[in-house]
């Protein structure tokens, strides 16, 4: 964590490219602002739960990271500061609440299609509820999706090129079963087998996200057994997913099991950049043309420098028109449960990238994350918008099946 | 801060935007000198030039000391605050007021960014000149102030060369208006622009800023060329001025930088003791021509690597490993002081030489950047501000260095002002006579000296260095670093 | 009328604290400029003249402020290096009254004006102190930038004896074309046009001709690649404006001198913006007059001054009159600025420089 702060000169580069410094134009909501607030606190200059609201207006989207010429890992200085804090933090019991509804049922597929259907019903009475539950209750849709089940292996179509596994992730799998189908469809149409082992699950980072590093670690380690040993990489269609578990070197250091987590993360690869990197089998593509705007998600774009491999896909879609936005790099407001914790913020955010998109006049959005892609429906639905939004994997997966 | 002066602040400001408490203060106690701290009594941000007059003038009232902030990356203490004293932060007032491209001019707010600008003019082929590596945040206020200057500013000149006109209020509460939308800035009567521009906040705050736009090049040539010793890049850039061209850019780097830049942005420097970066631009045909000219001097110049630049994206890769190169500098050490001298180019080679003795004497390690084309020096002491003593070693170097700059015939700054850092040094530069009508200037337009007060000027008193060493915690050892 | 001309610095200096109203005289070129002054004191400072540094590797120039701009050019060409700010009348004026006037020709276009070439000065002032301002090398930022305050400040805050420039490489080899238009309107969009492409040009005038108006291009480079962007430049202006005709000229130092062609007993200049000539220019058609700098100075010849007083106020622009008797050399709009007259206030508190 110290070693963070000592690198951090000072020299503000990264505050161009944070959202809430953009939104809010302080000093504390910027990356120096926080990484001198955090370094303060460590030195007993400054109270930690004064530093407190400008921590969790962080959206953790690590846009500033990449903007640092001098390699601060804000990132792990974040996660570190945010597991430190939590154990002697309280909250208000609203919150607190919340928290443990994040922490309980989230990460678990059947508890939380439990939840999300009550949610369902709760949104009648959401005006009556705390911003914090209802702008979580916002984001369910008004009827869950229905399961789309994929079997245990599918099968590559034509000459086998590679083998993979889903991780079939959390709320994604509840919420829009859809994107893993398409997913895999592409995939096996892509020459490749996919595995979808039954016993696999959440990788924990939504809880990391938010500083409970105990729980995270305990969802965490289901997963390194059970996928087969011998397959190319572990799919995520979940940029939140792909970052996560990028810092599982962070969360399990100095554990047992340090080593298998290293190991598990090393084979995890985000669809697209999978695919793109196996080379992209052209799909039919569309009878006429698509204009299309790629929402840069957070966490593919900053946090694991994923920028050009979805765009080197959708350019090979015949008929397709990928079109640039302005300020691609900017958070939309989602960041994991940012949507839930800092609703006014997040709005904002929201709207600013819908109206940059929306300028660029395009017939579909995609995206790489499920958060960016609720979060855009939801600001889209604000403004009466039906522009569709949808996964660069179902995009892939319409492209294929020639236009419908 | 007394509290008649917060309540009178209170009538301009709604809470939300001034700040009072602690954790409001503290991240704005520096700027991009860390080595200075002072926490301010207040920070305000106004979001239109209204609430910065109504600011400036109840500052002048009450005698309270202010100090206008852009992005606070000043390297010399420019937006340090003023112990107890009020901090307006200008970053909201954000826009761009008007973009006449025929007239090829911008009508700007003093918090914009430098470089959206250019982003803003860039659909119309026109681009923003002054190019401070830290365009990406540094605001127009902050380069009127320091009259900042970066790679590219050889041919078409610094800030104060591109400002056609200002709208300002005085520390004393006056408002003034000068130049305009012409390229001759102000025309007919003294050029009131060349006096504000690089007048370090000292005289007030720029609430509107006309800047002219320049015609994007058609194309670029760069060329970076890999020397097995510093001065014979030095020599490199001596051959390129007496062949008579004019090149947009001539940039060098030494070892050390190289390494850093290198970390940072993986640009794929070759390995070497200096790197020389030249860059032409202009029409085609006539680049063409001239890189024709200067591939010729490049190789009699006893480079053992020349490379050239085949597209936007590796000129980008270039540049970004150039400007990245001070804060990346952070990678190699955990604490390091930029200095800006300036020596006549002719004697470059000579500066390098002492400044490598230097480097022996002090135990110290240095990484030079420069932009050679003009003959001001970039070197980055590097220290460990943990070990006992070594940021007072780093300035005593520090100081070496700047006596040195003057003793060649120099000038103790560049680009980056004098600020707090370096006003000690500006006896050595004036003499007593000149030093006191700068001063009684300064006191015609600043009565109570409340802008920017401790700065430019020696003397007064001195805010203590920033305390380093170990932190609380780390003694305690709860917490480490590798 | 006392006319003193001091050898020395000291000589000046002594001159200042003795006399009660002075006035800085180079060579006399612009006799507007020193007219209204028969009550002062006319401090002639054509003896202290000479080049005092030149280093060519450096791009910088030091002279003494009466130095003829003639001999500064001469000495520059030889090492194939120019002012780039072109000082106007190249073969009367001297280069402290180039400063003082803050007076360019049309070559002025490419890099820009005095302000942007001045690097330092030695001064005298009211109270008759001698101090430096601003530096000798390309950079510097120390300290009050006292230097480019001088450019246009008519010897009424301090008295300049020494400058330093910046200078340039140049490339002598010239082409130049005519544009002619039926309408202002379109000659400007032309230079609209020329403005927001990649040309670059030397030099960009502005002429009324009997019934049309032409615009004067210049282009200045290699030998070798002068044609192709020639016929680039011309293919471009032609397909992108609605001209009556072009032609290429002969280059030449009076075609690019803007006041050869004024007659009258009055010369005006006038900073302006090319989107303020259309009103300014349709006041003063009687005068003679020539758009420089790519419709950002105007040069007014006239024997009716207060017509062209009139414009200016109309347009709320200012105007400095270089030739004839004139009360006062400043006409317009009025160009009082409070910073101004703090600097005054500290250079010259007994008000004796005029
Ligand atoms: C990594 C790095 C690289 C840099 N590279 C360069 C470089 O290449 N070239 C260069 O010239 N500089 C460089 N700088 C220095 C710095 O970026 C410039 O000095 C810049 O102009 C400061 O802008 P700012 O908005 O951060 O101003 P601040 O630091 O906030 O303020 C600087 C000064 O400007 C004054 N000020 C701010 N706004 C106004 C206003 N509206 N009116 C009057 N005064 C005002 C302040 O009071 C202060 O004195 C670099 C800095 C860093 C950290
Ligand atoms: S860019 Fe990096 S070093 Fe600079 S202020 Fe931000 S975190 Fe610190
Ligand atoms: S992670 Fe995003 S919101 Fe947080 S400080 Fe960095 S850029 Fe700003």
């Amino acid at each position: 964590m110290a070693t963070a702060i000592e690198k951090c000169v000072h020299c503000g580069f990264c505050l161009a490219a944070c959202p809430t410094y953009s939104l809010l134009g302080e000093e504390m909501d910027s990356p120096r602002g926080r990484i001198y607030l955090m370094k303060n606190v460590l030195e007993e200059r400054l109270e930690a739960q004064d530093a407190q609201p400008y921590i969790d207006r962080c959206l953790g989207c690590m846009a500033c990271v990449p903007a640092c010429p001098s390699g601060v890992e804000y990132g792990d200085l974040l996660v570190s500061y945010r597991g430190a804090q939590e154990e002697s933090r309280r909250r208000p019991p609203l919150d607190a609440l919340a928290r443990k509804l994040v922490i309980e049922a989230l990460p678990y597929p059947k508890r939380f299609r439990l939840a999300a259907q009550t949610g369902a019903i709760g949104r009648v009475i959401s005006d009556a509820l705390p911003a914090a539950f209802a702008s979580m209750l916002n984001l369910l849709p008004e009827k869950l999706p229905p399961r789309l089940p994929l079997p245990p292996v599918l099968p590559a179509q034509g000459e086998r090129r590679g083998v993979v596994a889903l991780l079939p992730g959390c709320v994604q799998q509840v919420l829009a079963p859809a994107i893993n189908y398409a997913a895999a469809q592409v995939l096996a149409a892509n020459g490749i087998e996919v595995h979808s082992p039954p016993d696999a699950g959440c990788c924990g980072s939504i809880l990391l996200h938010i500083g409970a590093e105990r729980e995270a670690q305990k969802i965490a380690r289901r997963n390194f057994t059970v996928f087969p040993r011998d397959i190319d990489a572990i799919i995520t269609t979940a940029a939140g997913c792909g970052s996560g578990i990028n810092d599982y070197e962070l969360l399990f250091k100095g554990e047992p099991d340090a080593e298998s987590a290293t190991a598990f993360a090393d084979r995890v690869m985000d669809f697209g950049a999978y695919l793109a990197e196996l080379g992209l089998l052209a799909p039919a593509g569309f009878k006429s043309e698509r204009r299309v705007a790629y929402q840069d998600a957070c966490h593919l774009l900053h946090a694991q420098g994923i920028q050009s491999q979805p765009r080197t896909l959708l350019r090979q879609i015949p008929n397709l028109r990928l079109l640039s936005i302005a300020d691609a790099g900017m958070c939309c407001g989602s960041a994991g449960t940012y949507n839930i914790d800092q609703p006014d913020i997040a709005a904002a955010l929201g709207r600013r990238k819908v109206e940059s998109i929306l300028a660029a006049e395009p017939d579909l959005v995609a995206s790489g994350n499920i958060g960016c892609i609720t979060q855009l429906r939801q600001q889209l639905a604000l403004l009466g918008n039906p522009l569709p939004v949808m996964h660069i994997a179902e995009l892939l997966w319409r492209a294929y099946q020639g236009d419908r | 801060m007394n509290r008649a002066f917060i309540a009178a602040l209170e009538s301009i400001y709604p809470a939300d935007r001034l700040l009072t408490r602690e954790v409001e203060l503290l991240p704005y106690e520096s700027d991009a000198l860390t080595a200075f701290s002072a926490v301010p009594g207040a920070v305000v941000l106004p979001v239109n030039e209204a609430e910065i007059i109504d600011t400036v003038r109840l500052c002048h009232e009450q005698a309270v000391p202010f100090v206008a902030r852009g992005s606070g990356t000043s390297l010399s203490g420019g937006s340090l605050p003023i112990p107890d004293g009020l901090t307006i932060g200008l970053n909201r007032l954000n826009r761009i007021k008007k973009l006449d491209p025929e007239q090829r001019i911008a009508v700007v707010e003093p918090g914009v960014i430098n470089l959206a600008i250019t982003e803003a003019a860039q659909p119309y082929g026109l681009y923003y000149a002054p190019d401070p590596s830290s365009q990406s945040i540094c605001t127009i206020g902050g380069n009127i102030a320091f009259n900042s200057g970066g790679a590219h500013c050889l041919k078409y000149g610094m800030t104060s060369n591109h400002v056609l006109g200002m709208k300002v209020v005085l520390a004393d509460g006056a408002l003034t208006q000068f130049g305009g939308e012409s390229i001759e800035g102000v025309g007919i009567g003294p050029d009131l622009i060349g006096l504000f521009v690089g007048s370090e906040g000292l005289f007030g705050i720029a609430l509107e800023i006309t800047v002219r736009l320049m015609p994007q090049p058609e194309l670029y040539r760069t060329v970076l060329a890999a020397y097995d010793d510093l001065g014979r890049a030095g020599d490199a850039v001596s051959m390129v001025v007496a062949s008579g061209l004019l090149p947009g850019a001539m940039e060098i780097m030494d070892r050390l930088a190289i390494k850093a830049a290198e970390a940072s942005v993986q640009a794929g420097y070759p390995d070497a003791e200096a790197l020389l970066i030249v860059e032409l631009e202009g029409e085609a045909p006539q680049v063409e021509a001239e890189f024709d000219q200067l591939r010729g001097i490049i190789d009699e110049s006893g480079a053992f690597e020349v490379r050239v630049a085949n597209d936007e994206e590796e000129r980008t890769r270039i540049w970004k490993g150039r400007k990245g190169a001070f804060s990346a500098v952070g990678r190699l050490s955990p604490d390091y002081i930029v200095q800006d001298g300036v020596v006549p180019r002719s004697r470059l080679g000579e500066a390098l030489v002492e400044i490598s003795a230097l480097k022996e004497k002090y135990q110290l390690e240095v990484a030079n950047v420069f932009h050679a084309g003009d003959g001001n020096l970039h070197p980055l002491i590097l220290y460990d501000g943990r070990e006992d003593g070594a940021l007072e070693k780093a300035e005593a170097l520090a100081g070496e260095i700047l006596a040195l700059c003057i003793r060649l015939g120099g000038s103790i700054t560049g680009e980056h002002g004098i600020g707090m850092e370096k006003r000690d040094y500006l006896p050595a530069m004036f003499s007593e006579e000149e030093i006191d009508i700068m001063q009684a200037l300064r006191l015609a337009i600043d009565p109570k000296e409340i802008a920017n007060r401790g700065k430019m000027f020696p003397g007064g008193e001195a805010p203590a260095l920033a305390q380093h060493g170990m932190h609380p915690l780390e003694r305690a050892g709860v917490i480490s670093r590798e | 009328m006392t006319v003193s001309a001091p050898a020395s610095v000291a000589e000046l200096q002594a001159l200042v604290r003795d006399s009660e109203r002075i006035h800085a005289i180079g060579n006399g070129s612009k006799t507007a400029l020193h007219s209204g002054l028969n009550g002062a004191t006319h401090a002639d400072l054509t003896k202290l003249s000479g080049i005092i540094e030149y280093q060519p590797a450096e791009y910088t120039v030091t002279v003494r402020a009466g130095t003829p701009v003639r001999e500064l050019s001469a000495a520059l060409r030889e090492q194939g290096q120019y002012l780039p700010c072109d000082p106007l009348l190249p073969e009367s004026a001297t280069i402290g009254g180039t400063v003082a006037g803050n007076l360019s020709g049309s070559r002025r276009y490419r890099y820009g004006g005095v302000r942007d070439f001045i690097l330092g000065a030695a001064v005298v002032d009211g109270l008759g102190r001698a101090f430096r301002v601003g530096g000798k090398v390309v950079k510097n930022s120390a300290g009050f930038d006292l230097s480019k305050f001088l450019v246009g400040s008519l010897g009424a805050y301090a008295i300049m004896t020494e400058l330093t420039f910046k200078v340039f490489p140049d490339v002598p080899r010239f082409r130049s074309l005519a544009f002619d238009y039926e309408r202002l309107e379109d000659a400007l969009a032309a230079i609209y046009f020329i403005n927001q492409n990649i040309f670059e040009l030397d030099a960009l005038d502005l002429k009324p001709l009997e019934n049309s108006w032409q615009l004067l291009t210049r282009l200045a480079g290699f030998d070798e690649t002068l044609p192709q962007r020639l016929e680039r430049f011309s293919a471009a202006v032609m397909s992108h404006t609605s001209l009556l005709k072009i032609a290429e000229l002969d280059d030449s130092v009076t075609l690019w001198d803007p006041l050869a062609d004024l007659r009258g007993a009055h010369l005006v200049k006038v900073a302006l913006s090319p989107k303020q000539v259309p009103d300014f220019d349709r006041r003063i058609t009687a005068a003679q007059r020539r758009y420089g700098v790519g419709g950002n100075v105007a040069w007014v010849a006239t024997e009716n001054l207060s017509q062209v007083d009139d414009a200016l106020q109309a347009c709320s622009l200012t105007g400095l009159c270089l030739r004839g008797a004139v009360e006062s050399a400043v006409i317009g709009a009025p160009v009082e600025n409070v910073l101004a007259s703090r600097v005054k206030q500290v250079l010259d508190p007994h008000g004796k420089l005029v």
